[in-house]
Formats: structure tokens, sequence, C-alpha cells
């Protein structure tokens, strides 16, 4: 059961299976039979391969580093012939690499350094040649822009196979065009320690593993390897930085965004089939196609896959055959038996013809790999190689394949590894849930993926629903990634912060473990840390309602597609914004924006500046930087100049230094820091908060903009219309030039929002919505409000309608929300509970109630003291025969009242001179108390 | 002897259930709880739908102090972590405790720290441990963990800037996280308490906390002390222990009983005190619940401190009280021991009363009365002054003094006389 269900939300891919469009044919599948031929494998590749260069960056690169890996990785295979071959660069198998090393064994010696795939050329002589045309070249060379460069891989010219590396010169051109640059850093020096570390961890691999799958001694070894991989990938490229700084010379890496090799294009962020080995791929040609499972033909019609099984069916072999694709699950009648507890006989193949598995059947029968392209560059020696991200089948994780897994499902993991191009198939698609549900016929290489799996911590995690998001959430898993990004303004001034940034990394492996999690030093330890053990099952086996779907809508966190009734403002936002970038010397802007909670004012801003950052994405305006604060999440007023000095640079100083350089950026015109002549948008929500005792911070803050060059644009919004009036007039010269208010919405607007937002969702009657606006508006006009009475009314609904399922078994319950479940939302929000916690409360209560009503209405004085009160309380009680309790229960009485703020007391022991008054009008008590059963003789004194 | 003996072991092991059942707030509210009107059915759906659809929620517990807010909330809490074993953490904070901001969020981050097997900083910043819960609610919010913030005493909570509820609820609409705030207050007016932008953004789910009607409260009466019938204790005894019982519920004097002690308070919390009370002073040897455990019960919690206090006081205390008194009734407002004692020096020279105490003496008393709160100081000005300067007040008030005076044994009549004029 638990298998159907999950498909019903995610509606798998639908299939007239046609053979995909961008297959590449299948003879151009490089299949690198390597072992002794080795050496003649470059000329072989050349002849069949052009490349395509679109955009380059150049990179330094030791020429040495992966060398000596490779033979250390070698060594390893052999001695624990455990397939490593996940790890590091080579996806080779050990044996290839033990026949590769012997060979290169030899040259050893002499050498020093082992030669890269090509073991003939020393190093040293490719290196110097290399350098040699790097530098003679130089002027000839149009970085990136070459179109088309044929590589001729004959070994002798294999120099001008590196004309397109870029010398160092060139380099910082090349950061001005603000191509970053990345630097790879070497792995030489940690070499040994990855080896020293190996064996242990090895252990340990082999002791958490719980793989209960039919490869489960495969998917031992892989994990093994990439157990190793992971704890000591960090090390590993920590060390290199160092390296590298010492030995920055000009070899370099050239890295492109795009390359198109072997008749593929490759982009990074593609998905692609990395072989798994050589003997696997031996195992003949990969079809283009599936073949029918009936016919075991190709082609010829239309094919239909089975939802649970995969396979594919050509419509006319079906028994009865079926006219088209029907809509919705299928499932094919081999299925449908087994799961009738049949046995089921597939069709044999015709004799002598072996059923050819798809890339597909062998992905997610973990005889190939898939992975997602991080970066492309060129290697020194000219081969082609990618940094991947390892996707992997839920039968490879710890938890094995769960239930509700669907087929095609891969999970991302955060392990990389450095593979050469060579081992690329072809491309494959792995998509969000959302795509996924909307490709039908998109081919057989169609994936879902939807969690990343953490291979340390065997946890999984949704996947951030922005794509660009996901490098700050995954920043503290990979930081040599990370790294290489920051290196992109590799320019002098940062060496000193870069070095020690790098003793810091240096010190850390050791020190990880100890780090607190709260501790932000730039990022929070151990975070990753967090994540599911089993991806719960009601979040695939269920099928959203009507109700319940509105309710995701409604909710306040689900940011809207559009924003309606809002556009005037917005307009002029985004007016005021274009115009303050756009102008040259940005003199003195600063918009005040106002208006009561809930009327979009922080989320219309927001909206302004995605759409300006499209723009500027476009290049059609000048990139700026947008910084934001919230004056009430800072802990005092003054740590705002330290946020906003962090978010400019990136340093955390104290607040006075922050300022100090603030001060020297803005008013002084000088730089801190690289692009500092970007302007500015600072925006600040509730800057109400700001306000100190002589209002300096506010002064400062919108000081700056006036000044020449500050190129500083602030937007502050508070609740308050006459802030600025508040203020000391020097602050709100500044400040109240330009405003923007933000009305109440009215009802219409709130209507139009919440429809908005249930747009092709039926589960709201249309009085309803309009009832719960009309009420908000005549409240409040706060949006936040309005979603929140519709959401609750849902919820109510949704409730009402469960338990009335669950008792009675009818389904004639209606799930629309109506007028009823909106005012009981209503009620539930806007009126005070006190008149029923007064009608319910005690005798004596409520006896204390009446008197103090009837004390206000004597008196005609609000406030009263407890010794008239109790006065008053027995001659009630004696007159209408009750027993008077004594004066210190009533007293406590009276504090019991007090504490729910029923009434307003002084402390009890004030005793007869205790203060009271009543909380709530006098009428609510007297609604209340009434008709109640057991004291009718109250309604006399009411 | 030894069946004697025997039937105590018996009646001990009785009592000692039902002792353990009114100390265990899981058995007094789970049967008010299947109901779907119930609180806890409505509470329970809340919290588990924001589990499985996530999404984010906030909701006060409001009802008087005893109506079984925690209590209910801890229910239906352990009952969702056996549900959902691995998708909720709960971090409790007390306005008590935690009412600074600075403080709450540090517990915050400690227990999210402790949930997820982090290491815990002593010394972060408030916006250290703000950024890092926010950035613990994305991840969790991803991994489908939901994290329940219950905020008990919620009203200390919403006092000054109340910058924790404010970041707790900006990044609960703003991330993409699972996360449910749970305030439980005894407060009715909490939410007027919240600032107008928190209040924005709270979603305003309310549960009220109600008194059980009577029938409810009955039913419940016997639900507790009844024993079961699949204990360990032998068949015969407890069939008869709750014949008994039954008949003692269905006494008329029993109800009379019970409803004077809730027309005082009418909480489950309050009723189940007094059980626990009653129980305890059940006969051993009779090893039944009789009427007399119940009445002893209500009159030792019947008790009227202020009269209390006025038996155990001395002959000149009650002097000294009466003349203060005196004073009242001639309309002078404020008092101090100087006029007291003039006041008990006129009265001494008109009747010529045996007890005559030298100043010294009287100002112990003055003390003395002073500690018991029998008499206050009216403001808090004047420190420094010494006691027998500083204005005070009587706090009880005439008619409690006359019926403490008549209550007194060796009370000089004089003094009655002197209370009337």
């Amino acid at each position: 059961m638990p298998t159907e269900t999950p498909r019903k939300q995610f509606q798998s891919p639908k299939k007239p299976k046609q053979s995909p469009n961008n297959v590449k044919s299948q003879s151009s599948t490089p299949s690198i039979h390597l072992s002794p031929q080795t050496p003649q494998l470059p000329l072989r590749r050349s002849s069949r391969r052009s490349l395509q260069l679109f955009t380059s960056k150049t990179v330094d690169e030791m020429l040495d580093l992966s060398t000596p890996r490779k033979a250390l990785e070698a060594l390893d295979g052999i001695g624990k012939c455990s397939g490593n071959n996940r790890k590091g660069s080579s996806v080779r198998t050990p044996r290839t690499l033990k026949c590769k090393f012997n060979e290169e064994d030899r040259e050893i010696p002499e050498m020093g350094k082992v030669g890269e795939g090509n073991g003939e050329v020393s190093p040293e002589a490719l290196e110097s040649k290399k350098r040699k045309n790097g530098l003679s070249e130089e002027g000839s060379v149009k970085m990136g822009k070459s179109p088309k460069c044929k590589l001729n891989e004959d070994l002798g010219k294999l120099g001008e196979g590196n004309g397109d590396v870029v010398s160092p010169e060139k380099r910082k051109k090349g950061l001005r065009n603000e191509e970053s640059v990345k630097t790879r850093k070497s792995l030489r020096c940690k070499l040994s320690e990855e080896e020293m570390e190996i064996p242990d961890l090895g252990k340990l691999g082999d002791a958490t593993f719980f793989p209960v799958s039919p490869q489960a001694l495969e998917s031992k070894k892989r994990k093994k390897g990439g157990e190793k991989r992971a704890v000591t990938r960090a090390m590993a490229t920590r060390s290199l930085k160092k390296v590298n700084k010492e030995e920055k010379k000009g070899r370099k890496r050239v890295y492109y965004k795009k390359v198109v090799y072997d008749g593929g294009e490759f982009e990074v962020g593609d998905d692609v089939y990395v072989k798994r080995r050589e003997d696997a791929s031996s195992d003949d040609e990969v079809p283009e196609m599936e073949e029918c499972r009936v016919c075991f033909k190709v082609g010829r019609g239309v094919m239909i896959e089975c939802d649970d099984c995969l396979g594919g069916f050509h419509l006319k072999c079906l028994t009865p055959p079926l006219k088209e694709v029907p809509d919705g699950d299928w499932v094919c009648g081999f299925c449908q038996a087994r799961k009738l507890g049949k046995d089921v006989e597939f069709p044999k193949p015709p004799e002598g013809k072996k059923r050819v598995r798809t890339l597909r059947e062998k992905l997610l029968a973990s005889d190939l790999w898939a992975a997602r392209i991080e970066s492309l560059w060129k290697e020194v020696d000219g081969s082609y190689w990618f940094r991947g991200r390892w996707y992997i089948i839920p039968e490879e994780t710890a938890s094995g394949r769960q239930p509700h897994n669907l087929k095609r499902e891969l999970y991302r993991t955060n392990d990389f590894a450095d593979i050469e191009m060579e081992s690329i198939i072809r491309q494959c698609d792995v998509m969000s849930p959302k795509e996924y549900a909307k490709a039908n016929d998109q081919g057989d290489d169609v994936f879902l993926c939807e969690y990343e799996y953490d291979i340390q911590w065997h946890s999984f995690k949704r996947l951030a629903e922005i794509d660009n998001d996901e490098d700050g959430e995954c920043a503290n898993g990979d930081e040599d990634w990370n790294s290489c990004k920051e290196d992109d303004s590799d320019t002098d001034e940062d060496m000193e912060y870069e070095e020690e940034n790098e003793r810091n990394a240096h010190a850390r492996p050791s020190t990880t473990h100890q780090l607190a999690a709260n501790s932000r030093k730039g990022r929070f330890f151990g975070i990753r840390k967090v994540g599911t053990k089993m991806i719960p099952e009601h979040v695939r086996c269920h099928k959203q309602t009507e109700l319940e779907r509105a309710k995701a809508t409604l909710l306040l966190a689900t940011l809207p597609k559009s924003l309606p009734c809002r556009n005037k403002e917005m307009e002029e936002i985004t007016t005021f914004v274009k115009g303050a970038i756009c102008d040259d010397q940005c003199l003195g802007r600063c918009l005040y924006i106002h208006g009561v909670p809930g009327t979009g004012k922080t989320m219309s801003v927001l909206a302004v500046m995605r759409n300006i950052k499209s723009e500027v994405d476009a290049g059609s305006i000048r990139p700026y930087c947008f910084v934001e604060v919230n004056g009430l999440k800072l802990a005092a007023p003054e740590n705002i100049y330290t946020v906003i000095y962090e978010a400019l640079t990136g340093h955390r100083v104290s607040w006075k230094k922050a300022l100090q350089l603030l001060n020297e950026r803005f008013s002084d015109g000088k730089k801190i820091a690289k692009g500092d002549d970007r302007p500015c948008i600072l925006l600040i929500d509730e800057l109400d908060l700001l306000v100190t005792r002589n209002q300096s911070v506010l002064y400062n803050i919108l000081d700056w903009p006036t000044k020449p060059h500050s190129k500083l644009i602030v937007i502050g919004i508070a609740n308050t219309m006459d802030l600025p009036e508040k203020l000391l007039p020097r602050i709100s010269s500044r400040m109240g030039i330009q405003r923007l208010c933000f009305g109440p919405y009215n009802y219409q607007q709130l209507q139009e929002i919440i429809s908005s937002r249930l747009k092709g969702i039926d589960a709201f009657e249309k009085q309803a919505v309009e009832f719960a606006s009309r009420k908000v508006a005549a409240i409040s006009g706060d949006a936040r409000r309005a979603l929140e009475i519709c959401r609750r009314a849902a919820e109510i609904a949704d409730y009402n309608m469960k338990n009335q399922i669950s008792s009675v078994n009818s389904s004639t319950v209606k799930d629309v929300v109506t007028m009823a479940d909106v005012d009981a939302a209503i009620q539930e929000m806007f009126q005070a509970p006190h008149v029923q916690v007064m009608k319910s409360c005690s005798k004596l209560s409520k006896i204390f109630l009446t008197a103090m009503v009837y004390e206000l209405y004597k008196t005609g004085m609000g406030e009263t003291t407890f010794e008239k009160l109790a006065m008053t309380c027995s001659c009630l009680c004696t007159s209408n025969g009750e027993a008077f309790p004594g004066w210190d229960t009533l007293l406590k009485v009276g504090c019991k009242l007090g504490e729910c703020r029923i009434i307003l007391c002084e402390a009890g022991d004030r005793h007869r001179v205790q203060k009271l008054q009543l909380n709530f009008p006098s009428d609510d008590v007297a609604f209340a108390l009434k008709d109640s059963k057991d004291l009718p003789w109250l309604a006399k004194y009411l | 002897m030894g069946r004697e003996k025997e039937k105590e072991k018996l009646s001990e092991k009785a009592l000692n259930l039902l002792r353990s059942r009114l100390s265990d707030p899981n058995f007094i509210f789970r049967p008010l709880s299947d109901s779907p009107d119930s609180n806890y059915s409505k509470l329970k759906f809340i919290i588990s739908t924001s589990v499985t659809e996530a999404c984010n929620n906030s909701i006060l517990l409001l009802g008087p102090r005893g109506s079984g807010k925690v209590a209910v909330l801890e229910l239906v809490l352990s009952d969702l972590l056996q549900q959902y074993p691995e998708a909720i953490s709960v971090i409790r904070l007390n306005g008590l405790l935690h009412s600074d901001d600075n403080c709450a969020l540090k517990e915050i981050a400690r227990q999210l720290c402790m949930e997820h097997q982090l290491l815990f900083s002593k010394v972060a910043s408030f916006d250290d441990n703000s950024q890092f819960m926010i950035a613990m609610l994305r991840e969790c919010g991803l991994a489908h963990k939901t994290i329940i913030f219950v905020l008990d005493e919620f009203d200390f909570f919403a006092q000054g800037k109340q910058r924790l509820l404010y970041s707790l609820l900006d990044a609960m609409q703003s991330v993409n996280s699972q996360a449910v705030v749970i305030g439980v207050s005894c407060r009715l007016d909490v939410d007027q308490l919240l600032e107008k932008r928190v209040r924005s953004r709270f979603s305003h789910r309310k549960l009220l906390f109600l008194s059980p009607s009577k029938e409810d409260t009955e039913r419940f009466i016997e639900h507790i002390l009844s024993l079961p019938m699949d204990s360990s204790l032998p068949h015969n005894y407890t069939a008869e222990f709750n014949g008994r019982l039954k008949k003692l519920l269905s006494d008329e004097r029993f109800k009379e009983l019970i409803d004077t002690y809730l027309s005082f308070n009418f909480t489950i919390g309050h009723l189940v005190r007094f059980l626990f009370q009653a129980v305890s002073y059940m006969d051993l040897s009779a090893g039944f619940l009789s009427l007399g455990n119940f009445k002893t019960a209500l009159s030792s919690n019947q008790r009227q401190p202020k009269l209390e206090c006025i038996r155990d006081c001395s002959v000149l205390e009650l002097y000294m009280m009466v003349c203060m008194k005196r004073l009242e009734v001639k309309e002078q407002a404020s008092y101090n021991f100087y006029s007291v004692m003039t006041e008990y020096k006129s009265i001494h020279d008109s009747f010529q009363t045996s007890d005559y105490y030298a100043a010294n003496v009287c100002l112990r008393a003055f003390e003395h009365l002073l500690q018991c709160q029998l008499i206050s100081f009216i403001d808090n000005k004047g420190h420094n002054q010494s006691v027998e300067f500083r204005p005070v007040k009587l706090l009880i008030s005439s008619a409690e003094l006359h019926q403490g005076l008549k209550s007194y044994q060796q009370c000089p009549a004089i003094l009655l006389k002197l209370m009337d004029r």
C-alpha cells in the first residue's frame, strides 16, 4: 500500500516513452579500455574529440599535484582492494591503476615525480614548456573568447593546447572582467596524512555498515571510499592552500562554464551518468531506448511505463492492447499479478538475445553512478575534469529503501569528487518534485531528487527550494568548495586576511569537535547534524485535501507570487530606488515608510528589491549592495554599525570600530574594500527601535546619505506616522522629506489578497472570505490577521470534518469552510474569554463579582477597598441565605480573580486596605452572571 | 492480630495506589480528554497538523491556575512524541525564569544544542544566539522536524520590548520552518499585552481551560477514588471499597461538603489537592474512606489565618489593636505608636484596667503585631525613621477583630465593651 500512495502526489513521468532527444549516439560513448595501452590513449582521444570553450577561467594549479595522489591511490587500491575509486580523482578500477602504476613505477626513481596520465613526458618538461608557452603567447591568445579551439593532442604540441591558459598578468585582467577566478589547491602535502587515516576509517566504515540489498558488497566498498573521503577531504584541501601560496607560479587550470566533450554539451549544474568501472561498461553497448518487456524490440510505436517496475511496454504488446496512454497511474499486468501474491514470470527474451539494460536500470541497480557537475576545468596536461557531487540511490543510504521512496528517487549527497570527463556517459535529468510532476515524456533518464543525504551523519534534509540559497546552506559542509569562491578576490590587500584565515583553518581540524554550535564565527558548527534519519512517512504518503491545501497557501510563511493591491506603493519604491541607484551622486536619499502592522511594508520593499536584482542580473542596472537590518533583532541600537559593517565587508568588529570605519567610508569616501563604489541600499525595519536617548544612532545613519560620494540610500520602515516629528529637528529634516504611507487594507483589498492565494482551491464559501475580510478591515486592516482568520477557519472546518468522519462513517460532510467556521475563528481571535471564565467560575467568585458591581453602582466609584467589599459580600450572603465564608477566604477569592485579571487588585497582603477594580465593563459581568443556575438571586443586584 | 495487620497492609496498599493516582496528572486528565470538544483533542489536532502539514502556529492556553493547562499540554506532547518520535523537539521556557530576552534566547540555544547533541557555548552573544536559533529553525524545517516552544507564564515574556517573541514569530513567518509557539498563562488579557507588531505576527489560536461542570466533577471523583478491579488487591476488598465509596458519593452530606469546598475555587487542581488530603486521613485499620475523612480535610482547608493570629496574641496586643480601632472610629486616618499609646493611656485612666504596661513593653507588643502582619506601615517612606514614629494601619477589619476577641478565651470583658463604644 505505501508504495501506491506516494505516486498520487508525484505523478511519475508518464510515458509515451520516447527516445530522449538529447541522447548522444551510442558509438561516441567513450569507453576507456585502459590498461596497458594507456600511453596511446591521448592519441586516440584526439582523433575523436573536438572541444568548444565558452567561458574560461584561469587558475593556478600545481602540475604535480594530482600525480602523486594517483600513485598513492593505486597503492591504496592494491593494498586495500577496496573500491576506493569513488574517492579523489579517478574513477578507474584498481586494476587499471595498478598496471598504470607499475608502468610509472619505473620512472619514479629518475624523475622524482610521476607524470600524469601520459607517462612519457616528465612533468618538469611539461611544466617548463607550458610556462614558456603561456608567457610567449600571452598577447595572442584571447581568453575565453576563442569559440572553437581545436585541440591537437599531439604531445609535441601540447603547449599549444595550453595556449588558452592565461598567465598571471592576464589573470588580473580577468579579475576586472568580473570573471571569478578560482584557485585550485594542491593536495600534495596532506597525502601522507590521508593515508594514515585510512585504516581506522576503513574499520569504521565496516562497523557502521548495514546494507541489506543484494548489492551489499558493492555498496560496502563504495561507502568505505565515501567515508574516508568525507573525513579527509576537508583536511586535504586545507593543506593545499598553504602549499599553493608558496608556490603560486604560472601553472594554471582553466575553468569553463560549458564544455562540449565528445559530442555532448556539459554545463555546470548538469547531471550526468558516471561510469562506475571498466568491466561494468564492457557490459556491451548501452541502448538508447528501452526495449519493450514483451516483444524485446526497440521503437515502433508508443511505449508506456509501468509505475511499479518501471518496465516499458508497447501499447500494442499489452493484453488487451491499449489505444492511448491512460491518465493517472498505470501498473503493468505483471506487477498487478505479483501484488496479488501470484508468481509471475516475465516473458523471456528470444534465444541469443540478452535483455539490454538501460542506463537508468543500471543506475538504479547501482552499476552506474550519477553526479551533478559543480565545476569544469581543463587540467594542465589537457585532460578534462569536473568536480561532481554524487547522487545516490535509496538502497545505498544507511536506512535503505524506505517504503515510500519512489522508484526513480535519488538523493543528493554532500560528497564531492574530481572526476575525469572520460567517465561521463551522458546526461540525465535530476529534477525537483515540482519539475518531476510536470515531466511527462522526457524519456527514461528522469529522476527525482528532493532530499540531500549527509554521508557523515546518515541523515536526510530537504533541499532548499531556491537553488541559489543552497550554497549558504551547505557552506559549512564543504569548505574547500567555498574557499574557491572566496578566493575570487585574491588580491594583494586581502592576502593577509586570507593567510590568517588559513592559519585558523589549519588549526581547525583538531578543534572542530570542541567548537560550540552557537558561537557564530561565521558559521554554526555541527549544524549539519540536524536531519532526519528516515524520511517521515506522512510527508509522502498523504494526499492533501482541498482544506489542507488551502491551509498551506494561507500560511504567512508562504510567499505569494504577486503582491496584489500594493502596485502603487511598489511603483513608488521602485522609482525611488532606481533613481537613487542610477544617479551618480546618490545625494541625500532617504525614504521613510510607515503604516500599521500587517500592511505589507517589508514585503513590498523586498519584492521591489527582488525585481531590481533580476534587472541587475539581466544587466540593465548597475550592481549595488543591499543590507537589511531589523531594529528589533538588534541587542542594542548601537549594534547596527556592526551589522552594517559586517554585511558590507564580511568582517566583524566592535560597534565603535565599525562606526569609525563606516564614517570613513561614507563621510570621507575612503574605500574599505573592493567594490565599494557600488551604491549601497540600507533597509532598516522597525526604525523606531533605533531611537536612543541622544538619538545619535539615527543621526549618524541618516547623515551619511547627505555626504557626497557616500552612495548610501536608506529606507526606513516603522509603524508610527509621526516618527520624524518626534525626533530632533536635525534628524527629521534628514528623514522626513520623502515618505510613503501604507494605509490599512480595506475589505475589498483583503478579499483580493485572500482569494488570490486561494486561486484554484475550492475550499471557501465566497461569503466566508468576504465576512472575514470585512471583519478585519473594520478592526485593523491587517492582512496577516485576515489570513490567520481564514486559516483558523479552515482548521476548524478540517477538525470538524475529521471528527465527523471518524464518528459517523459517512462522507456526507462537506469540506468547505462556511460562515460558521469563520465566525468561530473570529470569536476565538477577537473576543476576550473573560465572559466564559466568569460564567464557569466558582460560587464565591460570582458573589464577589456581583458585590463589586453592586458597590460600583452604589458609590459610582470604580475603585473600592477590600473592607467595603467584604461588608457588601456578607450583606449579600446573609440576605440570600448563603453562608459567609469568612474574610480570609474571600480575600483568596479576590486574589484568584486578580490573577486572571478579571479584576485588578493590589497584592493580598494589603488585606483590608487592598484596592480593587473591575478590569472589564460591569455590563460584561452582568451579562455573564445574570442567568447563573446555582445563584439565581444574583440578578437582583446586577 | 495477624489478620488485622494484614488488613492494615492491604489498606496501606490501596492508599498508596490512590495517592500515586492523585499525583499523576496523566491519570487525572486522561478521561477528560477523549471527547472531540475537549481541549486535549483540539490542542492535539493543532500541533499534529503543524507537524504533518509543515506549518507554523502559535497558540495561547488560557485559564485560571489549577485548570490543567500544562498537564493537558504535557499529555499531548507525550502522545505526539510517541507518535512522531523523531520529528518533534520541545523547548521549555518559564517566564519566571527567563523573562529577560537575552537569557531566554540563551536557554533556547542551550536546549536546541542539547536536543541535537551540539556543543553549546555560554559566552555567545544575543546576536549569535538569535542567528543560531533562526538557522536551527530553518535546518529543522528542512529536516521535517518541528520545534515546539512552550512558554509557561507567557505574560512575563510579554513585557518590555518583547524581542524574543518578535524574533521568534518573525522567524516563523519568514523562514521555511516548522515551529509551534505555545504560550501558557493564567492572565486572560495576555494577548492585549503583546506589542502591536508582535500581535500582528501571532496567530491567535486560543484555548480556554474552564472548570468542569458539576456532573463532571462527580464522575471525576468517582473515577479517581474507586479502586481498579484488575489490581493486585484482593477482589472482595476492592468490591467492598468501591461499594462504600458509591454509597458515600450518593450521600447528601458528602455532596454538600464538596459543594462548600468547591464554592471557593472550582478547578481540578484544587479538587485534587482536597482529595489527596482526604485520602491521607483514611483510617488504616478500617481500610475504607469515610465521610469523616473528608470533613477533617475540609476543616483543615478552611482556615482563617488572621483569626488564628488573633488567638495567639497577648492581652496587651489585643488592647493595642482595640485602641487602633477606636482611633479609626474617631476618624483619625493615620496613627503611630505614640498616638496608640495615648489612646491606651486614656483607656486606662478612664476604666482603671488591671493591664497597664510600661511603654517599652508596649513597643515590644507593637513590633510583634507588625511581624504578624496584623498591622502594617502605611507606606514605604521613612525607612530611616524608628518604628514608633512611622504611621501604621490596622490590617484586620473591626468585624474580624470582634470575632477574634469573642473567640479569645481569657479576653477581658472590658475589651469587648470598648469595641462597641
